[in-house]
């Protein structure tokens, strides 16, 4: 098998005296969809914010394409070029329209000149689904189109890996569907992606692994199928009843 | 009002000494603030307590004594690094433009740098962290990132930073500066008639103040066209 894209060894994170990662150990394979949930505080967001090191573990090893993640800027900034992520509150650029937060990283960060960042702009822009909304600003777009134009410029970066972190949980319930269908045409060519996330029906239909953590740790790590037929642990029970009740 | 001709020329010189004070001024006040800022925000102890030293005294005293102290003081300090070299100097004068400049840039940079700090802790951690995530380096991030966003929050206090200046060049007269106030001092001693000497000062500032003001609104408005709401 070669060589998994994303190892995170016996990874230890403290807030403080806080322990918010207790000996976390997870592969990723190129191409691998992973939906990671857990109840609120349980390290979810914590742990994929490790992997391009929006937070520094404290002790243990995080690889990502063979790199190690250490206090070297430039491998952090080498990781983060290829590494991009979807946040729950979108973190756009309040002050850009949209078309120059898409183009600022290419620009910027991949040394694209004005009109090739702006062509790959909107071709992302396209492929959400909203290139007629290129010269707003984000706060003149609903969450759904905001939620669509972070994705697209995560993707702009042409990022080896996507990480979102509950991309839909700030969303009104009817703008929900525009996000993941997104998220699953990505998933359905082939992006390797690691969504934290509490949407069950994504998870059923799109992940290739299910991980639940608790407490910091991985409970369980499981198909989608196995994971909501026959969950093992006994947390992961008392969490699917309480999610999937009604 | 032709007690007043004549005097036009000393006006108009005046007035550009108070927009070049003005000019100087404001450049040093953005940079005390911003290293006032730079220090509170900074993980030196030390560095927090001078300039939290700093905001306090400046803010704490009157300007017109501050501006007098450091016209004194200034003289002093120089006067006698200077006699360290050669003794026989008995008194350096210090030009009143800059020792009154300084102060008022100090005074004003104190409350300054209350606004920078406000608006650096203001940007959206969000945003930042977002730029992080994209690859940019902290550099890219705060020239591209943080400086649009701090801008506009800092814009309408720092628009009566500026104010403030403007009306403080007029304090400098005290320590004989040739300004707009010593020049109307000038002509009622001569002519005898105070209120049109100075109605004349009041209309010149007001006129320097409209300008600034009218500018801080057109850069508020500029700043804000992110903001409309969506239609």
């Amino acid at each position: 098998m070669t060589q998994p894209l994303i190892q995170m060894q016996n990874v230890d994170k403290f807030f403080g005296s806080f322990q918010a990662l207790k000996n976390i150990n997870l592969e990723v394979h190129k191409g691998e969809r992973i939906v990671v949930c857990g109840p609120s505080g349980s390290g979810k967001s914590t742990m994929i914010r490790c992997i391009n090191r929006l937070e520094k573990h404290n002790s243990g090893k995080i690889l990502i394409g063979g790199r190690e993640l250490t206090d070297s800027e430039k491998d952090i900034d080498a990781v983060r070029r290829e590494v991009g992520m979807v946040f729950q509150s979108f973190n756009l650029f309040p002050h850009m329209t949209v078309l120059r937060n898409l183009m600022l990283a290419p620009q910027l960060v991949r040394k694209n000149n004005k009109s090739k960042a702006k062509e790959i702009a909107m071709k992302y822009l396209e492929r959400v689904k909203i290139p007629d909304q290129a010269n707003k600003y984000p706060s003149q777009l609903s969450g759904g189109q905001q939620q669509r134009v972070a994705i697209a410029r995560a993707l702009c970066m042409s990022p080896e890996i996507l990480l979102f972190d509950e991309p839909t949980s700030a969303l009104d319930p009817e703008m929900i569907n525009e996000v993941l269908e997104v998220m699953e045409d990505l998933a359905n060519e082939g992006m390797t992606m690691i969504c934290v996330t509490h949407e069950m029906g994504f998870a059923r239909s799109v992940a290739d692994r299910v991980i639940f953590m608790d407490l910091g740790e991985i409970v369980e790590e499981a198909s989608p199928q196995e994971f909501f037929e026959n969950p093992k642990n006994e947390r992961t029970k008392l969490f699917l009843s309480q999610i999937l009740s009604h | 009002m032709e007690a007043i001709t004549g005097w036009w020329d000393d006006y108009f010189f005046a007035s550009i000494v108070v927009l070049k004070i003005f000019m100087a001024s404001l450049l040093l006040m953005v940079i005390f603030g911003l290293i006032g800022a730079a220090a509170k925000l900074s993980n030196s102890i030390i560095a927090k307590k001078i300039a939290n030293a700093y905001t306090i005294i400046f803010r704490g005293t009157p300007e017109i004594l501050v501006v007098l102290l450091i016209y004194f003081g200034s003289a002093i300090a120089l006067t006698s690094l200077f006699q360290l070299f050669d003794p026989s100097i008995k008194y350096v004068d210090v030009p009143p433009f800059w020792a009154g400049t300084f102060a008022i840039a100090l005074i004003v940079g104190s409350y300054a740098t209350e606004t920078f700090r406000g608006a650096f802790l203001g940007v959206e951690p969000g945003s930042i962290e977002a730029a992080r995530a994209l690859g940019l380096s902290n550099l890219q991030t705060f020239v591209y990132i943080r400086i649009p966003e701090m801008w506009r929050i800092a814009l309408p206090s720092f628009g009566n930073h500026m104010l403030s200046l403007v009306k403080d060049t007029a304090l400098i007269s005290i320590i004989g500066l040739n300004e707009l106030l010593f020049v109307a001092e000038q002509a009622t001693a001569t002519t005898g008639k105070p209120f049109t000497m100075f109605i004349v000062v009041g209309l010149i500032y007001l006129g320097i103040s409209t300008v600034i003001t009218l500018f801080v609104m057109g850069l508020e408005a500029y700043g804000r066209s992110h903001l409309r709401a969506a239609k």
